[in-house]
């Protein structure tokens, strides 16, 4: 049974107006029919976890409809907003395939025969961003010969920029879900209980305290709960949890994650196990004073370029600047949506951070940075989940920064 | 010979209707309101045929025969007449000529895959009619 939605609900998203956001750009660009393909155009139309190859075809009024792999369109029904029979399934039978399923319900139930067809192209770094491959691409051209085929993903990229406040209440609350894995983890880690204790341990007992608190899952496609410890914390910003034992003298970065109404909640947290050298600590105290300043400088009207600038002219003015990363945030949206700033493809450097995208009031990022310092088996990461103010930013993990030791 | 009936004629179309009547409660058919047109391509006789079969909380109420545009159904299974005709003497399942592109179903996949049993179950009744391809 499809979800009714409750605008008194504080995590109340107006999905009908998205859609009609969406058809309204649709219009402007002469668009007769959309294609979405992409897992953040799911999440933000459908308001449901579609993990399966699904298709999201938008017609230019009234609700759209989905098709995803059969064994998971039951699911998906029960838990969007769309109506039930709005919710289609391909499979391996004739007529089911995805090409006949999803052309003939263009042709023959929206009754489009021909016209401008938008589509999602492009490039990620993230394997699962779910462009449409160009199998699928040519397969559906053929199959579909009076349209002109638009590629449109910068309509939804364009519309999810600002998040309403439904969003924000949801990634609120995801970022105090993964605080109490962040809780969890350092009551397990302190008194020396992180003798013996494995990187994939100390995971898993974080994920335990957020499913507890409401998570429904560790999200991220990069390892779930990632974890460094020792030399590993300087290989740099994806450390999927290994069996490798925590030791004394170790540093240790736990960058967990939190799905709450698919709003990600990420915070990574860094810890040094006593014994601790004089020149760990100072690479500590560098990097607590790195993120408190690219924290203070975050409001709107500021630029990707600008921060980045601040942040490494404060590392180099402390010493510090051969060990940090020259990149502070990344984006952040429902689930599917971690990837780029901006909605804007330069055509210098396509698909990456628009430098010079200025930042509006309620926008989100994960300020997001990494220092490394290899040749000396250190290294430490912050992420954290902010909304853009109009003087500044609200930093939504509110687990105190610093660099604690612990024994 | 002469007891069998041409299939998908109005013979067939009777005895079809008796048949399902009388053999499919509406407890066996899941009490389903539904219906759906198999369409006939490259019949013996040049014609493209269909089969158009309804029900009405399980009831079977209507079972149709003909040429040229069926009555509109909720689903739509299209395929040769051989394949056809091989589900109905059995030498062939209806899932498996789905399964492998010799029938091609439009419709609402999901619901349709619920229907699958009770899909069957009519299958069955039909291929005990004595039939004259």
């Amino acid at each position: 049974m499809p979800r009714i939605l409750d605008p008194n609900d504080k995590y109340y998203i107006d999905n009908p107006g998205r859609v009609q956001a969406i058809q309204a750009e649709m219009h402007k660009r002469g668009i007769d029919v959309y294609l979405g393909s992409r897992i953040r155009t799911m999440s933000f139309v459908m308001d449901a976890f579609c993990p399966w190859r699904s298709y999201l075809i938008i017609p230019p009024e009234g609700q759209p409809t989905y098709f995803t792999f059969v064994v998971d369109s039951m699911r998906v029904a029960d838990e969007t907003w769309l109506d039930e029979d709005n919710v289609r399934a391909y499979g391996p039978m004739g007529g089911m395939d995805q090409t006949s399923a999803i052309t003939d319900f263009i042709k023959e139930e929206l009754g489009i025969t021909k016209g401008r067809i938008g589509y999602e192209d492009g490039v990620s770094t993230w394997t699962a961003e779910g462009n449409l491959s160009h199998w699928e691409y040519t397969h559906f051209k053929d199959a579909l010969p009076g349209f002109e085929w638009i590629n449109a993903h910068d309509i939804i990229d364009g519309l999810s920029i600002i998040k309403d406040k439904g969003t924000i209440e949801r990634f609120r609350t995801a970022s105090l879900i993964v605080d109490e894995g962040h809780k969890a983890a350092r009551a397990a880690l302190e008194n020396g209980g992180y003798k013996g204790m494995t990187e994939t341990v100390i995971a898993g007992i974080a994920a335990l305290a957020m499913r507890k608190a409401g998570s429904v899952s560790e999200w991220n496609f990069a390892g779930l709960n990632e974890i460094s410890s020792g030399y590993r914390t300087g290989l740099g910003a994806c450390t999927p949890p290994t069996t490798k034992e925590i030791q004394a003298g170790d540093p240790l970065m736990l960058d967990f994650h939190s799905m709450f109404k698919l709003a990600l909640g990420d915070h990574s947290h860094n810890y040094l196990i006593g014994p601790v050298t004089k020149r760990q600590r100072w690479h500590a105290d560098n990097f607590v004073a790195i993120i408190q300043t690219v924290l203070d400088n975050y409001r709107a009207g500021t630029t990707p370029g600008t921060l980045a600038a601040i942040m490494m002219d404060f590392a180099e003015s402390r010493g510090c600047g051969d060990f940090i990363q020259p990149a502070c945030e990344h984006g952040i949206g429902l689930f599917g949506d971690e990837w780029r700033i901006g909605a804007v493809v330069n055509p210098d450097l396509p698909y990456w951070t628009d430098q010079d995208h200025v930042y509006a009031e309620n926008e989100m990022v994960v300020c997001a940075m990494q220092y490394a310092a290899p040749e000396e088996n250190i290294g430490f990461r912050y992420e954290n989940d902010i909304v853009i103010v109009k003087g500044g930013c609200e930093v939504l993990s509110k687990y105190p920064l610093g660099i604690e030791e612990i024994s | 010979m002469a007891d069998k009936h041409v299939y998908l004629s109005q013979s067939w179309r009777d005895d079809a209707l008796k048949r399902l009547q009388t053999e499919l409660t509406p407890e066996k058919m899941n009490h389903v309101t539904t219906s759906m047109s198999n369409i006939y391509k490259n019949c013996p006789d040049g014609e493209e045929h269909f089969l158009f079969i309804e029900c009405d909380d399980g009831k079977v109420t209507r079972v149709e025969t003909g040429t040229g545009e069926p009555p509109q159904g909720v689903f739509r299974i299209i395929g040769s007449y051989e394949t056809f005709a091989r589900i109905s003497r059995a030498e062939l399942g209806a899932q498996k000529a789905l399964m492998t592109g010799k029938l091609k179903l439009k419709g609402n996949l999901a619901k349709a895959l619920r229907l699958a049993a009770v899909s069957d179950r009519l299958n069955k009744v039909l291929a005990q009619i004595p039939t004259q391809y």
